[in-house]
Formats: structure tokens, C-alpha cells, sequence
């Protein structure tokens, strides 16, 4: 069983942090809200998302499985207008989600669980460093290294106590540091990875300027994004394998 | 099977020049392959799916450039990858430069905390990025390969072309750089190992100790040579011969070749004689609805194939409606669609063609121009292969199957192509003038007690047409016009196939409008792989139909031929660069 309301803003917001990586996804109906965990085709990019029930405007389930595909459920957010509210009911017997937009009604097919790429196990990892920053320093962060490079390097200076983003391109090279004074928090710690931009770019398409970002970072080790949305009653984190430092 | 043997086997043979031994090389492969043999029995061919299934990979050039530039490491991007092609002129060389595996997979750090996999506290420079010196590559298996193309060609709707680019770039980053080579190659169907079609075949027979007539007859009816492999393998010769026709899944086209009346009584006494329809060459598979379906619609599983095997079902609704209101039983007729007018004249073959491209608005593309279907052979009737018997009897299968009723004249059956089997020349000249005052090509010329021999072009079927024959020759270069035509590729270059090669035998500039100029531009800049000043290097894919006065010998193109007068007639959009006529074919027509 599973039947809900919520804003148009809260859906679009989860169904964009998950479609960054991938066009599928299985979202576990748990009695306390939505799970979703996907990883992209080469597994490299992984998104573990959660949206308490508290987020919703009324929510019920009971455990239940199921399949979407999530440009189809975006273009149906969309249709809402800023503020509207998005109803679901899912119909156990023909598979189908059922859902309405005040007078707009749409049936969706849903796709089978098992024909979507397994679900990531989600590493375990001990970073050393971590880094509390605002989104749009993120933004800024990656629109620069963007500017010059398809990779970019974050780490953390454990002396001067700062971030710092690398970027090296065939001619011109960007470097951004941000000082404590800059950053919202910072644990110090031995932290230097390469990143490719593919990823993070669209990760931080996902990421809200306004919204307090966490970063956990190591030596050559995955870097784990962590933010929260709808008020914080969303909570979603990114983890990215590092490219190996050639030379 | 690992792809990295795969790979490490393809550059043997790929090395080897000898036929036999290549046979050899393909036996052993396809020997070891285990589990993996029905893939690795396409793959060696530079196939992903069996060769009668319509499913493409559809990757173009610059999606696998892209993908290439992804995994190749920092700031490398698809114009790298594209210079380094036109630097060493085949993508599997262009691959096998790179070092991929750069990118790490989060799997990699899966189970272990803290440092360990990645030299966690040391400096930064004690990776190795190149070959197996980490731990991405080295691991990926055919059936990995064969997985993840199989996701990628389902891949369809927006972005699903970035999503292509996700995946293939998956693969290639866990490749060596000999398995980048043949993965390279392999996604964009430019395998080019010499291994044929009778190589795999001669090597199921060796590797499986089968005799090769059984292989060859189970290749004929069932177009996958992984099937046929695991058969031999698993049931030989006693499953091989139980492999028969399939409705839904398409065999080769019989062909025909040019001929005359003359030749055609003087070998075999008599010749069955029928109309050359001016229209395109379809298979019809049809299977009537079960009795107790549950649906009760009564209507059966109708396919529709092109003469490359494509599926066109959905594009050419008029047979699918005449296969519901015609057909009672389980068949697989072969024939031609031909496009008609309002008052039921046959309209120019390119009227057809139209019709077959047509993907989206099909009911209105049908408004424009209706076409009808015309058979005149008859593979399978009601569970019985026919393939085997003579022309005659498979042409009176098919008046059973197309007659309303018993007693319905020949001539008014619809749908049915009529017969006639003579010795007098001038029977078939009437034949010949009535087929033409129709509005039709000429006719066909058949043997009556041949078999149907799928995908040849033999002495058993031949065209007859009134004016000169044409020729269908592959595009394989251009170059840009000046002046008004600065934006357009002309001056085409036209090349016939020889074996595995493509000969040149002459340019063609002329019979083309600006119009048409534009939409031939559009269709050949994709293809272009590398440019010198205004001549264009096109990688073969596209077919043009051209006429021409005379065929001569000349040192100036590569096949010692050139047409005189080329003149442009059209694109086969029909026929692939498989099909495009041989040099043996110019020479023969050279002779006449």
C-alpha cells in the first residue's frame, strides 16, 4: 500500500539529486518515508537519498518496492505549478501509480524492480577530513575548475587549516582555497583526491546554492557529499570514486 | 570467457594471413568459449546481435569518440580522439593508445576502510596508470561486454545518448589497451579480423566435429551463428538439422543476377517466367491467432522484414492488414511492396522507399503514398519448410495460401505474382511487354526446379531489365563545392566492393539538384573521417544507385575501371554497404 501528498518543490528536488545518475530507480515504500539508493552504469557515482515521511503533506506504506523511470515521473512533477501539491496512490493489482495534480490525472507504468540495475552496497569508509561549506561555494568551486579542466582536485591543507580546489588544464590552471573564516566547519585531516567533472558537475546541478553542504574527504579515496533538503527532512549523499593521479 | 583472451585471440588472428589457419585460430576460440559461445561466435565477427535481429547498437562515431576521451584520463577530449584517427586511421589503433582505467570504481573500496586500496598517506605519484597497473582493468568478461551493449542498444528517449556514452565509457575504462582495440571496434561494427562468415562457419564444423553441409543449412534458416554454434556443439548434427525456419525471424533474400532469354533456355530448356515489380523486396512472416486466444481479436502475429533483415512491420501497415484479411495459416512469403497511385499504378521505387524510412506518422505517410504488397514465393506453409523445393511447387504453395477459395483464377488472387514456365522466347518477350506496359521493370527469369537459396545472388534467378543496368556503389568520398555550393559535399566518389575491400571506379557529380545536394550533405557528414583541403575521406556507409554508358579499364581508380558518363539515381537507403555490388559484379557487366 502506498499513498501520498507532497509539494511539487520537495518531489522535483529528490527526483533531481537521483536523475543525475541514473534514468532508473527502485524507491522503497518504507513505513517512515522514502529510500533510494542508485549507482551510475560504471560505478563510479553513487546517490543514497532518503525523504522522511515528515516531508509529506499526508504519507502511508507499508514497505513496498517499486520501479520508475525518472524522466517520466520529472516531466509529470513539472506539470505542477510552484506550490501545488502532487497526490500518489499506488494500485497493488495493475502496477501502476496513479497520480494527481488537482484536476490532471496520469496513470504511470511502472517498471519491473528486478530489471533495474542493482542497488549499491554503500561503502564503508573512514575519511579523514571533513568540510561543512555552503552550496554556492560548491557551485563556484566546479564552474571554475570547469573553466579550465575535465578533472578537478579537492583537498585539505593540514597545516593552514583550509579547503582547496585544483584544476589543471592543457594551458590554464584555476586554484581556489577557502579559509576557515570562509567555511561553516572544517576537521582538518590528510586529504587529496582527483575528481572527474563528468560527475561532479551533475551532482552539483542537484546541490541547492542556499543549503549547507558536507564534505568527507582522503587520500585518494572517494569523496562523500552529504545535504539536506526539504527543510531538512531529505537527506541525500553522493559518494564519488577518485580518478588515479597519474605523474 | 575473459575479454582480455577474447582480445588476445582476435590479435592472432587478426596477425594471421593464411585462410586455414584463421579457420583454426576461430576453431580453438570457439573451442574454449565455454558458456560464452554463442556471443563469442558473434562477436569474432564483429557482431553484437544475431544477424537476422533488427537491434542496433546505434552508436555513431563521435558517441564512442566521446567515451574513448572519458576514459583516456585528464583533458582528453573527443577532437584528440579524432585527430589521433585521422594520425592512424582506424579507431581500434586509436584505442589501444590510450590507457584507461584511470577512474577508479567505488567497488574498489568497498570492504575496506581507512587506507589500503588506494595508498592512502603516501605521495601521490605511485599509481601506474597505464595497462593493469590498477585494479579496474584486467577483470571484464565477454559476457560483461555482451551485458552492457545489450543495456546500451535498449537505451532509447532523451538523454539516452548520454547514457550510451555512460556506459560504453563503463567499459572501455576497465579495459587493457588490447581489449580497448577490439572493444572499439566491435561497438562500431569495424571488427576487420578476416574473418568471414565462412570462416566461423568452417570453424563450428572443426571445433565441433560436424560435418559443414548441416552448419551451413541451420546458418541459412536461422541468420545466428551463436545458435547454430551451441547446437553443433551441444547436439550436432542430429540438432542442427532440427533448426528449421522460425516465424519473427528473418532469413536472407534469394538474389538475382542479370541475365538474358537466350542464356536462360539454353541452360535450363524451359524458365519460369514472372514480373520484375519495381517496388522493394519484403519478407512477410504471418502466424494466424491462436483459436483459443483469449483476446479474441482475431488477429495473428504479422513481421515484416526488409531485405536486410530490418523489421519495417510498423512502417508498412497496408501488409500488415493484408496478412490479417489474406492469410489463414502459419507462412513466410517473399515479395516486393510496390507504391501505387490513385487509380492503382505503380509509382518509382524511390515513392517506396520513403514509406520504409517512415519511423513516426505513418498513417499520413500513408496518405502521400499506399503501397501493396506482391508475393511470389513461399518459404514456409503451415509447418512445413520449403526451402528445398523446386521453384514450381513452392509457387503452388503460394497460390494455396493466397487463394480465397479453391476455384479463384490465378489472375485475380490478390497479392499473388503469376508464373509462367516456357521454352518460347516469344512468349516471354509478350511477358516482358505486358510486364512494362503495367508500369513495371521487365521480368524474372528463374529457374523452375531451383531450390531457394538464402542470401545468394546465383545463376538461378535473373533480372532482365529494358535499359542499361545500374550499379550500387558505396560512397567512400566527396568533395566540398565552391561558390554557392560551398556548404554541400559533390563530386562523389564511388567504390565497389572486392572481398573485404573497397575499390574506387569513378566519380559522380552530375544528375543532382541543390535540393538534393543539401539532403545528400546531411546525409554523408557524419561519415566524414578526415578532410584535406576540400576532399572529403568518408568511411563507408552510404549506397548510391548510379547509371553509367560503358565500363572501361583505367589506371586512374583503384578497381583498373571507370564508369563513362556516371549520372546519380539515388541512395539505396535500402541496402547497406554489404550490399553494394562487387567488382566481379562491374566485370561481368563489363562482358556483356
Amino acid at each position: 500500500m502506498f499513498k501520498a501528498i507532497v509539494s511539487a518543490e520537495t518531489l522535483t528536488s529528490a527526483l533531481d539529486s537521483i536523475s543525475v545518475l541514473v534514468d532508473e530507480c527502485k524507491i522503497h515504500l518504507e513505513e517512515d518515508g522514502l529510500e533510494i539508493r542508485a549507482v551510475d552504469p560504471a560505478n563510479v557515482g553513487m546517490v543514497d537519498l532518503s525523504l522522511d515521511a515528515a516531508a509529506f503533506e499526508s504519507y502511508e506504506a507499508d514497505g513496498g518496492l517499486i520501479g520508475v523511470d525518472l524522466s517520466r515521473l520529472e516531466d509529470i512533477a513539472g506539470m505542477a505549478e510552484s506550490g501545488q501539491l502532487i497526490q500518489f496512490e499506488l494500485d497493488e493489482e495493475t502496477r501502476k501509480l496513479h497520480i494527481q495534480i488537482d484536476g490532471l490525472e496520469y496513470t504511470l507504468a511502472l517498471i519491473d524492480p528486478d530489471s533495474i540495475r542493482q542497488e549499491p552496497d554503500i561503502p564503508e569508509l573512514d575519511l579523514p577530513a571533513e568540510v561543512v561549506l555552503e552550496g554556492k561555494d560548491v557551485n563556484r568551486s566546479v564552474t571554475a575548475a570547469d573553466m579550465v579542466s575535465d578533472h578537478i582536485a579537492l583537498g585539505v591543507d593540514d597545516g593552514d587549516e583550509s579547503f582547496y580546489v585544483d584544476a589543471e588544464g592543457d594551458t590554464d590552471d584555476v586554484h581556489l582555497e577557502l579559509t576557515e573564516a570562509d567555511l561553516i566547519d572544517l576537521q582538518a585531516g590528510p586529504a587529496h583526491s582527483l575528481f572527474s567533472l563528468d560527475y561532479l558537475k551533475d551532482m552539483n546541478k542537484a546541490i541547492p546554492s542556499n543549503t549547507e553542504v558536507t564534505l568527507h574527504l582522503g587520500e585518494e579515496f572517494p569523496v562523500k557529499i552529504y545535504f539536506g533538503f526539504a527543510e531538512g527532512q531529505g537527506q541525500v549523499t553522493y559518494m564519488l570514486a577518485p580518478r588515479i593521479q597519474s605523474d | 570467457m575473459e575479454f582480455a583472451t577474447f582480445a588476445d585471440r582476435a590479435a592472432t588472428i587478426e596477425a594471421e594471413s593464411a585462410d586455414l589457419e584463421i579457420v583454426a585460430h576461430v576453431r580453438d576460440l570457439l573451442a574454449e568459449a565455454g558458456d560464452d559461445l554463442p556471443i563469442v561466435a558473434r562477436f569474432v565477427q564483429g557482431r553484437v546481435f544475431p544477424a537476422w535481429d533488427s537491434t542496433t547498437l546505434d552508436i555513431g562515431p563521435n558517441t564512442c569518440y566521446d567515451a574513448i576521451a572519458r576514459a583516456a584520463g585528464t583533458n582528453v577530449d573527443a577532437d584528440d580522439v579524432e585527430d589521433r584517427l585521422a594520425e592512424r586511421g582506424e579507431i581500434g589503433a586509436v584505442a589501444a593508445s590510450y590507457d584507461f582505467g584511470g577512474q577508479q570504481g567505488l567497488g574498489a573500496f568497498m570492504g575496506g576502510g581507512g587506507a589500503g586500496a588506494g595508498g592512502a598517506g603516501g605521495d601521490n605519484d605511485d599509481h601506474n596508470n597505464g595497462g593493469t597497473g590498477n585494479n579496474n582493468t584486467g577483470n571484464l568478461t565477454v559476457r560483461e561486454v555482451n551485458d552492457t551493449l545489450t543495456d546500451l542498444a535498449a537505451a532509447e528517449g532523451s538523454g539516452s545518448q548520454d547514457r550510451k556514452v555512460d556506459l560504453l565509457f563503463g567499459l572501455f575504462n576497465r579495459c587493457s589497451n588490447d581489449e580497448a582495440r577490439y572493444l572499439a571496434r566491435l561497438v562500431l561494427s569495424e571488427m576487420r579480423i578476416g574473418v568471414g562468415e565462412g570462416t566461423v562457419r568452417d570453424a563450428i564444423a572443426e571445433a565441433f566435429d560436424v560435418p559443414q553441409e548441416p552448419v551451413e543449412r541451420a546458418l541459412q534458416v536461422s541468420n545466428d551463428y551463436g545458435q547454430v554454434a551451441e547446437t553443433a556443439r551441444e547436439d550436432g548434427v542430429s540438432g542442427l538439422d532440427e533448426i528449421d525456419l522460425e516465424i519473427g525471424r528473418p532469413v536472407q533474400a534469394m538474389l538475382a543476377q542479370a541475365g538474358t532469354v537466350t542464356d536462360a533456355l539454353e541452360e535450363w530448356d524451359e524458365a519460369a517466367v514472372e514480373w520484375k515489380y519495381d517496388g522493394a523486396r519484403i519478407q512477410l512472416h504471418y502466424d494466424p491467432a491462436d483459436p483459443g486466444d483469449p483476446d479474441g481479436d482475431n488477429k495473428g502475429e504479422t513481421h515484416v522484414f526488409s531485405r536486410n533483415m530490418e523489421a519495417v512491420t510498423d512502417a508498412l501497415p497496408e501488409v500488415v492488414e493484408f496478412a490479417n484479411e489474406h492469410l489463414d495459416s502459419p507462412v513466410i512469403l517473399d515479395g516486393e511492396v510496390v507504391a501505387i497511385d490513385d487509380d492503382g499504378s505503380p509509382l518509382p521505387f524511390q515513392e517506396v522507399l520513403k514509406r520504409f524510412r517512415r519511423k513516426h506518422d505513418v498513417a499520413k505517410a500513408r496518405e502521400d503514398v499506399s503501397v501493396r504488397p506482391v508475393f511470389f514465393d513461399c518459404l514456409h506453409a503451415d509447418g512445413d519448410d520449403l526451402l528445398d523445393e523446386p521453384l514450381v511447387e513452392r509457387h503452388d504453395q503460394l497460390e494455396s495460401v493466397l487463394a480465397a477459395e479453391r476455384q479463384q483464377e490465378p489472375e485475380e488472387i490478390d497479392g499473388f505474382s503469376l508464373l509462367w514456365v516456357t521454352d518460347d522466347p516469344d512468349e516471354i518477350e509478350a511477358v516482358d511487354a505486358d510486364a512494362l506496359e503495367a508500369g513495371h521493370e521487365g521480368i524474372m527469369l528463374k529457374n523452375p526446379d531451383s531450390t531457394y537459396s538464402p542470401g545468394r545472388r546465383g545463376k538461378n534467378w535473373q533480372k532482365r531489365k529494358p535499359d542499361v543496368e545500374t550499379l550500387d556503389c558505396v560512397v567512400t568520398g566527396a568533395e566540398w563545392g565552391e561558390g554557392r555550393r560551398a556548404t554541400f559535399l559533390g563530386t562523389f566518389e564511388l567504390s565497389v566492393r572486392d572481398g573485404d575491400d573497397l575499390e574506387t571506379v569513378g566519380k559522380v557529380a552530375t544528375g543532382i539538384t541543390d535540393e538534393k545536394l543539401e539532403e545528400l550533405t546531411e546525409l554523408l557528414e557524419p561519415h566524414i573521417v578526415a578532410e584535406d583541403g576540400t576532399a572529403v575521406e568518408l568511411e563507408p556507409a552510404v549506397v548510391f544507385e548510379v547509371g553509367y554508358e560503358e565500363i572501361q579499364t583505367s589506371p586512374t581508380y583503384s578497381s583498373g575501371y571507370a564508369l563513362r558518363f556516371p549520372r546519380f539515381l539515388g541512395v539505396r537507403y535500402d541496402k547497406d554497404t554489404e550490399g553494394a555490388d562487387t567488382l566481379e559484379r562491374l566485370e561481368m557487366l563489363r562482358d556483356e
